[in-house]
């Protein structure tokens, strides 16, 4: 199944409309820029695995997509819409799973639940269906009317996603949704973001740094080291070389770290870029500070 | 706007499933049942005083609202100074420290209408605790006569200066996420607010030889909740006091939106 709705979106991969589209998105937090200029887009009802090393940008990128914070530089669309100069819009367009499931302790899933939909304007008519087909879809029904503070960790993150999916947004942004899960629940979630994307046509972008996680549910993949996009490939084609997806990603981010060392030493930085596709141009003073 | 409903509900709904809510409403309780019962007995050996020495004009002038209902709002004004914070501290600061914050400010809903729906939350409180005070003032009304426009409007003036400290403890707790700064931040800022401004420009004006009359005294004593309280509780409303109460909800309430705003920036 997974190889045929892979197979699937490959072909209308062109055709579908743009759901994502970044363009030099930055950030600088002072003299620390935590993003500098990524660029990429996502089609309607891709699955898209953001990856890069701890600290390389992923939290910060997904904040920006989400509109939780504003860019420094460049801009975000969802679904067509500016996160920043159009954000209501957009924002009704986003499913989003922060780092931190963002829970109320003291609530039940099933008021937590409910609470969100009422956020995301879930219209009245249909919110208790929807609330009840989130906590289904995330395998919650059974501990629906259990306090969260009394959930554990894996039954949080679904709590989570439950809120994530409950408005049935066009476009899911999930920051490492399997964090902290058991094998099996790993499985679950990973065949219910496969589901949500090949029959409900929702657009998927996840941070992760499993690697099999990528493999398991992602058709393409946009790798970030210290800001910057280092890779943006399908899937397909990165296995169609032979190597290992560890050694791809080994490998550009070696390649993006020589370019960085090159630029530092070369000081004007003018030739320094040439191989890491997409690379900012400015060679930032804090680079060995960054990670 | 409905979302300020949203979460104005869901707010009281946690208050009140913590402690902290029962705790507060508790001790106010308590605090204005004795203050109520010292208030009454007070009252009645005042009058028995007068009577021993025949001081019949002072009886006449005797009422139960300048001698009884008055002292009594008075005192619980001070008692909400140091309980108030306790409800407030956590309406902003919880949902930062939780990450929730996070998903509030990805959903499709403006600042104020978190701002306005916590704010709400924190008046659905207040209005409890004026309700408190009511059902002892009620008891009067069982076995006297008070005048009950006037009674109604120390009510009114309490329920008034509570939902304005409520705005002081929303802005406060949306500086920090870190509950005890935001009791204290609260307490201080309702201690200047309430009490402390006039005395200290009594100190400075004395010291610099400056009339106390003079245009800065009397602003500042405008801006201070004490003289709005006192001058309602005699049973005087006048706009500049509603104003006063309008406006200082207004100006704590922008302020509380302001830093949200900018926190995204940082």
């Amino acid at each position: 199944m997974t190889q045929n709705s892979q197979q699937g979106a490959e072909a209308a991969d062109t055709s579908a409309p743009i759901a994502i589209e970044v363009e030099g998105l930055a950030k600088r937090y002072g003299d620390f820029e935590a993003v500098r200029g990524i660029s990429f887009q996502v089609r309607a009802g891709e699955v898209v695995g953001f990856l890069g090393p701890n600290g390389a940008g992923k939290t910060t990128t997904m904040r920006m997509l989400t509109g939780f914070i504003p860019p420094s530089d460049g801009v975000a669309r969802i679904a067509g819409h500016d996160t920043f100069s159009d954000s209501i819009a957009a924002r009704r367009a986003i499913g989003y799973l922060p780092e931190t499931p963002p829970l109320y302790p003291e609530m039940t899933p099933r008021s937590y639940v409910d609470f969100v939909a009422k956020l995301k304007d879930v219209p009245r008519g249909r919110r208790s269906a929807a609330v009840d087909r989130a906590l289904e879809l995330c395998g919650l029904t059974d501990v629906r009317h259990r306090e969260i503070r009394q959930l554990s960790k894996g039954y949080r993150q679904r709590v989570g996603l439950a809120q994530a999916i409950v408005h049935e947004p066009a476009v899911l942004v999930l920051d490492e949704p399997t964090v902290g899960l058991d094998p099996i629940q790993i499985r679950e979630i990973r065949a219910l973001i496969r589901d949500l994307a090949a029959t409900g046509g929702q657009t998927v972008i996840l941070s992760t740094h499993i690697l099999a996680e990528v493999d398991a549910i992602c058709q393409r993949v946009v790798l970030i080291d210290r800001g910057r996009k280092v890779l943006d490939q399908s899937l397909a084609e990165l296995k169609a070389g032979g190597a290992s997806l560890e050694e791809v990603f080994a490998r550009a981010i070696a390649v993006d770290e020589a370019a960085v060392s090159f630029q530092a030493a070369g000081a004007d930085g003018t030739t320094g870029t040439a191989g890491a596709p997409g690379a900012d141009t400015a060679p930032g003073a804090g680079n060995g500070a960054a990670e | 706007m409905r979302h300020i409903t949203t979460i104005a509900s869901r707010e009281l709904r946690s208050l009140f499933v913590s402690p902290v809510a029962y705790v507060v409403l508790t001790i106010w309780s308590v605090i204005a049942g004795t203050f109520f019962l010292a208030s009454l007995i007070g009252f009645q050996e005042e009058m028995i005083q007068y009577q021993q020495y025949q001081m019949l004009q002072r009886i006449e002038e005797m009422n139960l609202n300048d001698h009884l209902i008055e002292p009594f709002i008075g005192s619980m004004w001070v008692i909400l100074l140091f309980l108030l914070p306790a409800i407030t501290m956590g309406l902003i600061s919880t949902e930062k420290a939780n990450g929730t914050d996070e998903l509030l400010l990805t959903s499709p809903i403006s600042i104020w209408e978190i701002v306005l729906g916590k704010f709400f939350a924190g008046v659905g409180f207040v209005t409890v605790m004026t309700a408190i005070v009511g059902f002892f003032l009620g008891i009067l009304f069982v076995y006297g006569e008070p005048e009950l426009g006037k009674t109604l409007t120390g009510l009114a003036c309490l329920l008034l200066v509570s939902v304005t400290y409520v705005a002081v403890g929303v802005f406060a707790s949306s500086v920090t996420r870190n509950q005890l700064i935001a009791f204290i931040l609260t307490f201080v800022l309702l201690l200047l607010l309430g009490m402390m401004l006039p005395f200290m420009v009594q100190i400075t004006m004395s010291g610099s030889g400056m009339g106390q009359d003079s245009g800065l005294a009397s602003a500042v004593t405008w801006m201070s909740t004490g003289s709005h309280v006192d001058h309602m509780l005699q049973g005087l409303v006048d706009t500049s006091d509603l104003a006063y109460f309008a406006i200082a909800s207004a100006v704590f309430l922008l302020l509380s939106k302001t830093v949200i705003e900018s926190a995204r920036w940082r």
